[in-house]
């Protein structure tokens, strides 16, 4: 063959064919198109690479100092020399951490089996029964998806005053339900609206009523939806301090947002390490549930088996 | 086993009729199918006897009881869907099984009657199968045992071989009549497609506009078209529908179609004296032409020149231009018929359809 | 044969009646629980709070509960508050600055760096990114409370070990720690924006000659411009009612220095019992992010009209 190193071949061959003595090409022609690979796509391919190599060490910074003062008994806020001692997450545990932990559990368990059950409800009728102002229903749900959370505060601290649930990790767990409900009615009205209705007429005809048609055929096709939805109230609850620091000033209540922002501002030194550690402890649940879930928020969901055309 | 009964049955869906007043009654273990294009009404029609749809008008019976207001789950019936709508989170196995679950039969009963209707149908080795790694006529098979376990009063089938390919289509078709043979259930099948119709039914209900336009055997339909519609429906290739003039003045009843006088006889005769106007349709079936080798004497014939020819093998379509129309033949194979060249045809006036041609309706 | 007769009797005359479907029960059932909680736990709280935002109720003490309806005298005390107004300010800074700019900035840059990065450099960087958004706020606010501190490894990294940046540029680490936590959102959003942008418009330009810079100015910005814009009412919307972060690092301080319109309300209700005044603050921040949504919105427009 004749030609004349093309701009499409890879990097190796491009490179390789002068000196390989094949004597087709002469270097005269190769050798700019080298040069012109080396600056349309070597180059930019080096420092893009660089760039986000650079973010991402930048970004890594901070959690690496996490990790490293967590296993580290004498960590301070400055660079921290590996060592490997669970001293701070003993003493983590010792103050509080697991109790803490426990609760953050409560509530965002009792909290995310509400929203969700409620809102796969609530999303099955508003996308397939007659409801009257539906329309008008559905703006109402998207604008409390972004109604802040401060303005409810107070209002619910009053109601609660006057009815007696402060102080009580249910109440508590309920509200934080309600402020994922929004979003999860929103999210799970869509992945049904993508069900095609066959499969609930053949369930029907079958025999079924509605809750079973719902519950063996309807949440099953859209699981990947209802896990997500699940997945986000449960992350959103762990984390959710401002409500539980109002609403339940119960010490043994506290769940561990709280507990990580009392043991910070607790008197004295600040005990970077055994935060550290409480910290870890508190982000691993929810960084697993991260890492099994984005499986299924990346992996999509085909109906191609069942239903075809 | 039902009968079904539909009486003046409409839907509207948002003041636009999409069924209008169907009355049909289809007798126990009749194997009915509903033909008609697309968008006649007729899978409305198949909604309302399942229950996904209510009718706005009218009563629909299953075994002599009105059925407007029964739930689909109540109504005992079972259907086959287009796309079969088998549960593609379960095994072939949970999807035959699903009804009799749902009614809470028990285990072993419910392993016995899946694994004797998989061995009907030939489809033992994939129950342990999703549907998504089944081929289409695979699932069809499911989808028909799925319905078949239900021993529902009446089965509904809703085009159910319309996603097959041609050669699965002719092997499922025969399938079909050989389970009702077994299974002799009331079954209402809708379909666009004639042959299926005329393959497979006892009856045929041929809608077109959300109105019923003929309920008969499919040998009925062929060779009594209520109208002309149902005339171009069924068969294939098309009948040819030629507009003609009353002759008044002849000394029996003639109708002038293609510059050719036409006798007619027997009962359309008869009516065509008393039509008050004088326009008609005459409708050929393209078999019912013959190319006129000698002259065959005493039969009409008409002159045209070859447009087409269309070999099939067994037979050749020929489309031969008569003044402004062309008509469709079905002629022997090598009959040495050549493009551009005139031939005669010829054929019984006996067999021809003759339609009002304001009405569109059969005469006689 | 009554019922035939009934149905039979109606006709044409009663299809438009018979046609509107009718609510079920399982419909008023299934949609119960979900109201009770969106109208007990936000419709009535929100129309409370209308009320509470102009009474003069305390959390405690005599006013707590004999409060009474005091007018405009919440809004009036608000239109004179310095700290109001520059609780306003920090407010939009912090949107703008880490909300807007720095996590929407990063976020698209990572998104077209990971779009032509090899794939070993796209997958670690892209899940520190991500893993810094997964993290519960309170632990990134201690994180950058510990990394700020004096003797701090951001001292160190800069070499100023001495300052405690908490005091000396508190805004600044509220705004960097915010960008840290909320550049993967962005960055998964416009990531998931590139995908859709069809290859064709960017080969097109190619073959006209088009450089990167320009193809990405013209042709892949224009086409993700719907996708930058609801990122962008996203982060405002999220960032505007973040409290957490910002209070578990500085509590508002120092002087006021970081009180933000959450943090600000917080103060006012809960530590200087002022609840009423509280709500009027927390329906200002309501006020100012609705405006900042219709803006998004009138924005989109043109977009969504399109889209249709």
């Amino acid at each position: 063959m004749t030609v004349a190193p093309h701009r499409d071949e890879p990097p190796g061959e491009a490179a390789a064919r002068p000196g390989a003595g094949g004597g087709a090409a002469p270097r005269g022609t190769a050798f700019p198109a080298a040069a012109r690979r080396l600056r349309t796509k070597v180059l930019p391919a080096i420092i893009g690479n660089l760039a986000m190599t650079i973010i991402g060490v930048i970004f890594l910074l901070p959690l690496a100092w996490l990790i490293l003062a967590a296993f580290n008994p004498h960590a301070s806020p400055g660079v921290v020399t590996p060592r490997f001692s669970l001293a701070n997450f003993t003493q983590a545990l010792q103050s509080g951490a697991s109790g803490a932990i426990m609760n953050s559990l409560y509530l965002a368990g009792v909290s995310t089996v509400i929203a969700t059950v409620v809102s796969t409800l609530a999303g099955y009728v508003l996308s397939r029964h007659y409801v009257p102002l539906k329309g008008a229903a559905l703006v109402v749900i998207i604008f409390l998806t972004g109604l802040p959370v401060t303005l409810l505060l107070i209002p619910i601290y009053q109601i609660f005053v006057s009815i007696g649930w402060l102080d009580s990790p249910f109440y508590t767990s309920l509200v934080l339900a309600a402020t994922s409900v929004p979003f999860a009615i929103w999210l799970l009205k869509n992945f049904i609206d993508q069900v095609p209705r066959e499969f609930e007429e053949a369930a029907a005809i079958e025999g079924s009523g509605q809750f079973r048609v719902l519950l063996t055929v309807v949440v099953p096709l859209i699981m990947p939806g209802v896990l997500v939805s699940a997945i986000l109230t449960f992350i959103n609850s762990w984390g959710a301090f401002l409500i539980p620091l109002v609403l339940d000033a119960n010490p043994s209540d506290t769940p561990g947002a709280v507990g990580i922002y009392q043991f910070m501002s607790a008197n004295g030194q600040v005990q970077f390490g055994p935060l550290a550690a409480y910290g870890i402890l508190f982000s691993l649940p929810v960084i697993i549930l991260y890492l099994i879930s984005s499986r299924w928020l990346s992996g999509g969901f085909s109906f191609a088996g069942g239903i075809k055309g | 086993m039902a009968t079904i009964t539909l009486e003046g049955v409409s839907k509207a869906f948002k003041g636009k009729p999409a069924v209008d007043g169907v009355d049909l009654s289809i007798d126990d273990g009749q194997f009915l199918i509903i033909v008609g294009p697309s968008g006649c009404g007729k899978t409305t029609t198949l909604r309302m006897l399942a229950g996904f749809e209510r009718p706005t008008s009218g009563v629909v019976r299953i075994g002599g009881r009105v059925m407007n207001d029964v739930p689909p789950k109540d109504r005992d019936l079972a259907m086959v869907f287009q796309n079969y709508a088998l549960f593609p989170h379960m095994t072939v196995a949970k999807n035959l099984a699903f009804g009799m679950r749902v009614r809470r039969v028990d285990r072993k009963v419910i392993d016995r009657e899946v694994a004797s209707i998989a061995s009907m149908l030939g489809i033992e080795a994939l129950l342990g199968r999703k549907p998504a790694e089944l081929s289409g006529g695979e699932r069809q098979r499911v989808a028909l045992g799925r319905a078949l376990l239900r021993k529902p009063k009446a089965f509904l089938l809703d085009e159910p071989l319309s996603n097959l390919d041609a050669a699965l289509r002719a092997q499922m078709r025969f399938e079909l009549k050989r389970i009702h043979a077994q299974f002799p259930v009331t079954t209402v099948y809708v379909t666009h497609d004639q042959v299926e119709a005329m393959t497979m039914a006892d009856r045929i209900a041929l809608m077109e506009g959300g109105r019923l336009q003929q309920v008969a055997a499919p040998e009925v339909l062929y060779s009594e078209p209520a109208n002309t519609f149902v005339a171009g429906f069924v068969g294939s290739p098309k009948i040819n529908l030629i507009p003609g003039q009353v002759v008044r003045d002849a000394r029996r009843p003639t109708i002038r179609s293609m510059s050719c006088d036409i006798p007619v006889d027997g009962t359309a005769g008869a009516v065509l004296a008393s039509l008050p106007h004088d326009n008609v349709v005459i409708g050929l079936r393209p078999e019912e032409l013959r190319p006129r080798r000698p002259a065959t004497g005493g039969l009409p014939a008409v002159r045209g020149v070859i447009e087409l020819i269309e070999p099939l093998g067994s037979e050749t379509h020929v489309a031969l231009r008569v003044g402004g129309h062309v008509l469709t033949c079905k002629c022997p194979p090598r009959a040495g018929l050549e493009v551009g060249s005139e031939i005669s045809v010829e054929f019984d006036p006996e067999h021809m359809k003759v339609f009002d041609g304001d009405t569109g309706m059969r005469l006689g | 044969m009554t019922a035939a007769q009934e149905i039979g009797a109606g006709g044409r005359a009663r299809w438009r009646r018979a046609d509107a479907d009718k609510v079920k029960i399982s419909t008023i059932g299934w949609l119960l629980p979900a109201a009770a909680l969106l109208i007990g736990l936000f419709l009535v709280p929100v129309g409370y709070a209308v009320y509470l935002g102009f009474t003069n109720i305390e959390l405690l003490g005599p006013l707590a509960q004999d409060y009474s309806f005091t007018g405009l005298a919440n809004v009036s005390r608000m239109a004179h508050d310095p700290v109001f107004w520059s609780s306003v300010k920090l407010t939009l800074i912090f949107v703008v600055g880490s909300g807007i700019v720095a996590q929407t900035v990063l976020g698209l840059a990572l998104a077209l760096l990971g779009q032509r990065a090899h794939v070993m450099v796209r997958a670690s960087v892209g899940s520190i990114v991500v893993l810094a958004w997964v993290l519960p706020e309170i632990c990134v606010a201690f994180i950058w409370y510990s990394f700020s501190q004096a003797g701090g490894m951001l001292g160190e990294l800069i070499g100023r070990t001495s300052s405690d940046f908490l005091s000396t540029a508190p805004l600044l680490i509220v705004c960097l720690a915010n960008a840290w936590r909320g550049t993967a959102f962005s960055m998964l959003v416009l990531s998931a924006g590139l995908r859709n942008v069809p290859q064709e418009a960017d080969e097109a330009a190619q073959l006209e000659g088009a450089s990167y810079w320009t193809r990405l100015f013209r042709v892949t910005l224009p086409i993700i411009r719907p996708t930058l814009m609801i990122n962008m009412l996203l982060i405002t919307l999220g960032t505007i009612s973040d409290f957490t972060l910002v209070f578990a690092m500085t509590q508002g301080g120092p002087g006021n220095e970081t009180a933000i319109l959450p943090v600000y309300m917080y103060i006012e209700a809960f530590q200087f019992n002022a609840l009423g005044y509280g709500t009027t603050i927390a329906l200002a921040l309501m006020i100012i992010g609705a405006i900042l949504s219709i803006v998004y919105i009138r924005q989109l427009r043109p977009e969504l009209r399109r889209g249709r």
